[in-house]
């Protein structure tokens, strides 16, 4: 086999990015782009290693976050049992839906998936006095942390806050690389190429892609409990088709060909969203745009852009040193 | 030989796709440890008879037994669980994986059953890993191990598909006309290599390369239109009047 | 009691006919692509806004009905010119980005255009008033809605059926290859069959404004339905689309008597109750 690069290796490298990234851009930002990579690295495992185009995957990450919104301001939960409920919740409303979802044909799958999602945020949308209804869910709170030996930790500071936002991605990004390099990843990747082969081999594919789809629904519960604690508030766009479409978009903007594709295309995307927000009410526009110009033109996403200037600059170079 | 010591057998089976009757009330039976070809004319149902025995395909009526007991109502994984390996008339290897990643996943389903692991990494499951290569070497494709299959040529993925069936550990081979689209070298090679192994399992092959079927075959059934019309050694098939009409129209 | 429901059975009907008219356009749009069209709900929407725009204007309703379904055709022709077509090769992830990026756009410009409050118009003079039938009463509207949704409908069939476009379209929806090799120009189809598909949800969009109005995020309500629409109907079943819709409608209507707020996720629940029963739709084939 192929030596791959070790876990550990991997996982270094996200844990420096999450380490340096505070000190290059303010840092509630850097806090939504950490988010946001689990958000979009449990998309990644569905899109680019499963195969599996999921367009519903907000429906989890609101699941997460109105649970643990919901939980943080009701009761005195503490913060890890808050998000651990939160993954469990998701983890269940994945299950019941891609029971229902996986055994049909791809194009079904896309808008079953679609069709699941508008079902939860309706649901999200009629149950006021559980989520808020249209106004979200207000007023959440970030419970402090007892470590035994350190004390109170008060996650209202924000630096605070950012740690575990970041040492919780960096736990997601390895929990997830390994997993991509099991068997169980291989058969992902081998059911993506050729679904009936992978079956009459021996392999439950369905399992597999259930159980694919059930942690990439725990990942995104988990993303969505940390960001209604972000900015206290879990707003009901966050579990709409909007943001279903934005955790497609990260993966694809990133590049799909690596791990750290999710990673970019979140920090992309949030740049983005901050840059253009504060210009026009109806960026959304802009992003549209945006996804159709990648699309036609850059389907490998970052990746493939780095990849571009890499051997135009390392090309240049071989020309200039030629005799 | 009674029905009893069929290792894999199909009876009275039909099969309709809506009107169209492909296969009707076929009884056929495959004895243990030898190497069985199916032959007849495009059309005669071959293939559809493998999807029947492999499960991809549903039985319109009749019944499924492997070694004797009734399996018409399985899965297509879980057959394979039960012993059935089965390779392609199209290839149907995985392009995109490696010569080892591709023979690994087979190996690795047979040693392990129906449990997929999700934790420890491929690469370090070394018994699988040096099973995999040894298996690969077997069939002269060694060179291959870390290459994808996408870029080799179609008879050295015909090649890489045997390797993998091979590696489920089946007690029973179909082989959908494993020289098909191959070189008199390549041909060469295959047919040589299936003889080889013909001792340890029990093999059923759809071929319609002549002197492949007649030289390792021990015995053959010829099919045509849905039913079967001949079923013997290579000496006695080639006497057959039936054999002959079914081929030439006389 | 009576009265309320069969004046709700009226409207589930009419408020159904939309909804197969709509899907019937997704689904053509589905069979000829094989992906599903996520800018279906904004076309839909767009038909609807050019309505408005067009009434508003001063024209009269049958010209308006004519521009929604003729505008939203040409924005889909040059939509799938501009992209669809290009991205045919590869794998249909891009395709369905791109859709999902025009749907995104298209919905801005609408709120650009005309804001995020909802508008409405009132039907023509020879379109208001209501049927007294007795046991309820039908608005004209009502009426008539169903009455050009279905003749709509009739008139595609006819084209489907029995033309020679429409056997092109049912080859290419069929066997895309193949009807390749006999020589018809597929690409040319499936614009074809892709303006005519998001015509009829622009026309749908025309019809629901003097019923519903129009809001800016009808688009997005609607794709959702349509999804369930086709799931319900069958995937395969271009026709399915159509008695789905329609069964759709009426859970929606009629269930709003009993539980207003709980009518939009009955939708889905029958959505659901149709996978685990009958998963490939009441008129699909396995």
């Amino acid at each position: 086999m192929q030596r791959k690069p070790s876990t550990y290796l991997m996982s270094a490298v996200a844990a420096v990015l999450a380490l340096i990234a505070p000190f290059c851009m303010p840092i509630n930002i850097a806090t939504e782009i950490v988010i946001f990579s689990i958000f979009a690295l449990a998309t990644y495992l569905l899109i680019s290693v499963a195969g599996l185009y999921s367009f519903g995957q907000a429906a989890f990450f609101g699941v997460g976050g109105y649970i643990a919104g919901y939980l943080y301001i009701n009761t005195d939960v503490p913060l890890f049992v808050g998000l651990l409920l939160a993954a469990l919740g998701s983890a269940v409303a994945a299950l019941v839906v891609g029971m229902m979802s996986i055994k049909r044909i791809g194009i079904y799958f896309m808008m079953l998936t679609f069709a699941f999602n508008q079902m939860i945020f309706y649901l999200a949308y009629s149950w006021h006095s559980v989520t808020g209804g249209e106004d979200g869910l207000g007023g959440i709170r970030r419970p402090d942390i007892t470590v035994p030996g350190v004390g109170k930790i008060d996650l209202s500071n924000h630096v605070n806050f950012y740690v575990l936002c970041a040492v919780l991605f960096v736990v997601v990004f390895a929990g997830l690389y390994q997993m991509m390099r099991s068997p169980l990843g291989l058969v992902l990747s081998a059911a993506k190429q050729n679904m009936r082969r992978t079956d009459s081999l021996g392999f439950s594919v369905y399992r597999a892609q259930l159980l694919a789809f059930v942690v990439a629904g725990a990942a995104s519960g988990v993303a969505g409990a940390l960001f209604a604690m972000l900015y206290r508030i879990m707003p009901i766009d966050a579990i709409s088709w909007h943001s279903s479409g934005t955790a497609v978009f990260m993966v694809i903007i990133g590049g799909m060909s690596s791990i750290f594709g999710p990673v970019i295309g979140a920090a992309i995307f949030i740049w983005l969203q901050g840059f253009f927000s504060l210009m026009w009410a109806r960026w959304p526009l802009l992003f549209g745009i945006f996804i159709i110009l990648v699309v036609l033109f850059l389907k490998g996403g970052a990746i493939e852009l780095f990849d571009r200037v890499r051997r135009l600059v390392t090309g240049a170079r071989g020309e200039r040193s030629a005799p | 030989m009674t029905a009893n010591t069929y290792a894999f057998e199909a009876r009275n089976v039909t099969k309709k796709f809506g009107a169209n009757v492909v296969i009707e009330d076929l009884s056929i039976g495959f004895e243990p440890g030898m190497l069985h070809s199916i032959l007849g004319p495009n059309g005669a149902g071959k293939t559809t008879l493998f999807n029947l025995l492999t499960r991809d395909l549903p039985v319109t009526s009749g019944e499924i037994l492997l070694k004797g007991d009734t399996v018409t109502k399985l899965k297509p994984h879980q057959i394979a669980r039960r012993g059935v390996g089965r390779s392609y008339q199209i290839s149907s290897v995985y392009l995109d994986l490696t010569f080892q990643e591709n023979v690994w996943l087979a190996a690795y389903r047979a040693a392990h059953g129906g449990r997929i692991g999700w934790w420890r990494r491929v690469e370090h499951y070394d018994a699988l890993r040096a099973q995999a290569s040894q298996l690969l070497s077997k069939l002269g494709l060694e060179q291959y191990e870390h290459t994808l299959a996408r870029s080799v040529s179609y008879g050295d993925q015909r090649l890489l598909e045997i390797a993998v069936t091979l590696a489920t550990r089946p007690e029973i081979l179909l082989l959908d006309e494993p020289t098909a689209g191959l070189s008199q070298r390549e041909t060469e090679r295959v047919k040589t290599f299936i003889a080889s192994i013909k001792t340890e399992y029990t093999i059923v092959m759809i071929e319609h390369k002549m002197n492949v079927v007649m030289e390792i075959s021990d015995r053959i059934h010829v099919m045509n239109r849905g039913a079967l019309i001949a079923a013997g050694t290579a000496a006695e098939i080639s006497q057959n009047q039936a054999v002959h009409a079914a081929y030439f129209g006389l | 009691m009576i009265s309320l429901l069969a004046a709700q059975l009226l409207n589930g009907l009419a408020i159904g006919m939309i909804y197969a008219l709509t899907a019937f356009g997704l689904s053509i749009i589905k069979g000829l692509l094989n992906v599903p069209n996520f800018a279906h709900g904004a076309f839909y929407a767009l038909g609807a806004y050019v309505c408005y725009a067009a009434m508003h204007a001063g024209m009269p309703f049958a010209l308006a009905l004519a521009l929604s379904f003729i505008a939203p055709a040409v924005v889909g022709t040059i939509v799938e010119k501009l992209g669809v077509a290009r991205l045919m090769n590869g794998p249909y992830l891009y395709q369905l980005l791109f859709l999902f990026g025009t749907a995104l756009i298209l919905e801005q410009l609408i709120i650009i255009v005309w804001g995020t409050v909802g508008l409405s118009v009132t039907p023509p003079e020879w379109l208001q008033g209501a049927f007294d039938l007795g046991f309820t009463y039908l608005p004209k509207y009502l009426a008539f809605n169903g009455l050009m949704a279905a003749l709509t409908i009739a008139a595609v069939w006819l084209l489907i059926e029995r033309t020679r476009l429409g056997s092109q379209i049912r080859a290419g929806i069929d066997k895309r290859e193949m009807a390749q090799c006999l020589g018809i120009d597929v690409s040319r189809l499936i614009t074809a069959g892709f303006a005519l598909g998001t015509g009829l949800a622009g026309l749908s969009g025309g019809l629901v404004v003097p019923l519903l109005g129009a809001n800016s995020t009808m688009g997005a309500e609607m794709l959702s339905i349509a999804f369930v629409v086709l799931v319900i109907g069958g995937l395969g079943s271009l026709y399915g689309a159509l008695a789905a819709g329609i069964l759709v409608g009426v859970i929606q209507s009629v269930s709003s008597v009993f539980a207003p707020s709980a009518s939009t996720v009955l939708i889905y629940v029958a959505m659901v109750a149709t996978l685990m029963i009958r998963p490939q739709g009441l008129f699909g084939e396995r």
